[in-house]
């Protein structure tokens, strides 16, 4: 049989050929960080399983890579309420009218932000267009947005979540789990005890420093070293340390890293500046089932004497990926 | 726990076809490795995609592959090597 015939869905990619990888990584809009908020409150309370969310994103089929990441999980958890009758189509669309026409203000005239002056500590002051964020197309939040607010009113109003555990949960997304993993890193770029204790016990050695992770998998520490290049992947879908690191880069997410990194992670790792020489053993991780990755990268030769605070700031989310090594 | 495989058991994942959910990728079915680490037990993921009330507690073990054993065009070095996790009843004694 032939290998095309083994393939489970869309979402199995891992050995297809496929084009470059888009390195950009926009920030992410509210909707989205509600989103996938909502998707993670609802799986970790265990009212809808990852695997669940997973099955029903792979049976999207062709919707599977026509539409956006978090559009497809807004999708699947629709699509499950219904099956698990946490709601009916008709309380469904009569919450979603109710959240779009609260959100269908009128339009008004806002001031040229460039001509907006006033006194700061009584000196005349005037903005630039850049103090501004503004949306790029300057059009409204995306219909999947107001699925996802029916969804969670739904929810709320059943007492299965509450509206501070969305808040949190995007609050902990923007401001905890990006800095966790620096935080472990500089610790065991600082103590060789606690290195060890790293490598041999990842989830008990981060507990240890009082990082307490909101997660059901293990995770596993693998040391970069002179002989081997580790690096991470989630072919299957985007499983990624988010408790540990945050959100995964669109990059990680995107069909065309993870369909290459397991057959050319060599090329791979040059498009992300990094040239592993041919003697050198790369190792990719398959991230596919109950176990994270942190990839410890090596500590730089300059920081001598630095502290941990220190050396914190200078780690970067991609050495923990391992698409790219400290300089 | 009652384990099939220990540490540096040879194995072959399972050629089969799968219709449903399940974490093994189709690039990884009927290639030979070893195992690397036995994981510990987990819910069976096929059986909770499905909303099964009580899934069963089943093995998962940490594979290792040659890379150039995986893929039959390898264009990188000899030594590489790819890891992933794979259930039980996924592997077969070599």
């Amino acid at each position: 049989m032939s290998k095309i015939y083994k393939k489970m869905g869309p979402h199995d990619v891992g050995g297809e050929n496929s084009i470059p990888i888009d390195l950009n990584d926009p920030e992410m809009t509210h909707w989205e960080k509600y989103a996938n908020a909502l998707r993670i409150v609802v799986s970790s309370k265990r009212i809808i399983t990852l695997d669940e969310l997973r099955y029903h994103t792979e049976k999207l089929g062709d919707a599977y890579f026509e539409i956006g990441y978090f559009e497809r999980n807004c999708l699947s958890l629709h699509n499950i309420c219904l099956n698990k009758n946490i709601y009916g189509q008709e309380l469904f669309n009569e919450v979603k009218l109710k959240k779009v026409a609260e959100f269908d203000v009128p339009k008004i005239d806002l001031p040229d932000p460039k001509k907006i002056e006033h006194l700061h500590d009584g000196v005349p002051h005037s903005h630039e267009q850049s103090d501004f964020q503004e949306d790029e197309t300057g059009e409204g939040p995306p219909d999947y947005y107001f699925d996802t607010l029916a969804i969670a009113e739904i929810m709320i109003s059943k007492g299965l979540i509450t509206k501070e555990d969305i808040a949190q949960k995007i609050d902990q997304f923007d401001n905890v789990f990006p800095n966790r993993g620096k935080t472990v890193v500089a610790r065991a770029w600082s103590d060789q005890n606690f290195r060890k204790y790293l490598i041999k016990d990842a989830k008990s050695a981060i507990s240890d420093i009082g990082i307490k992770l909101e997660t059901f998998a293990d995770v596993i520490c693998m040391p970069q070293s002179p002989q081997t290049h580790h690096i991470v992947v989630c072919t299957l879908c985007s499983c990624y340390p988010r408790t540990l690191l945050g959100m995964p880069p669109s990059w990680y997410k995107s069909r065309s890293y993870r369909s290459r990194v397991v057959h050319e992670p060599r090329k791979v790792l040059a498009e992300f500046g990094t040239i592993v020489p041919e003697n050198k053993e790369i190792k990719v991780h398959d991230s596919n089932a109950d176990m994270r990755y942190l990839i410890l990268p090596p500590r730089p030769s300059n920081t001598d004497g630095w502290n941990e605070d220190q050396l914190s700031k200078i780690v970067e989310r991609d050495y923990l990926v391992g698409v790219r090594l400290p300089d | 726990m009652k384990t099939k495989f220990k540490i540096n058991d040879s194995i072959i994942v399972d050629d089969r076809v799968s219709t449903s959910h399940c974490r093994t990728p189709s690039y990884i079915r009927g290639k030979e490795g070893i195992v690397e680490r036995v994981c510990g037990e987990f819910p069976n993921p096929e059986e909770i995609a499905l909303s099964y009330d009580n899934p069963s507690i089943i093995p998962l073990y940490r594979c290792r592959f040659k890379q150039a054993h995986v893929w039959k065009n390898y264009k990188g070095s000899n030594i590489d090597t790819l890891e992933l996790e794979i259930y039980e009843h996924w592997l077969k004694k070599k």
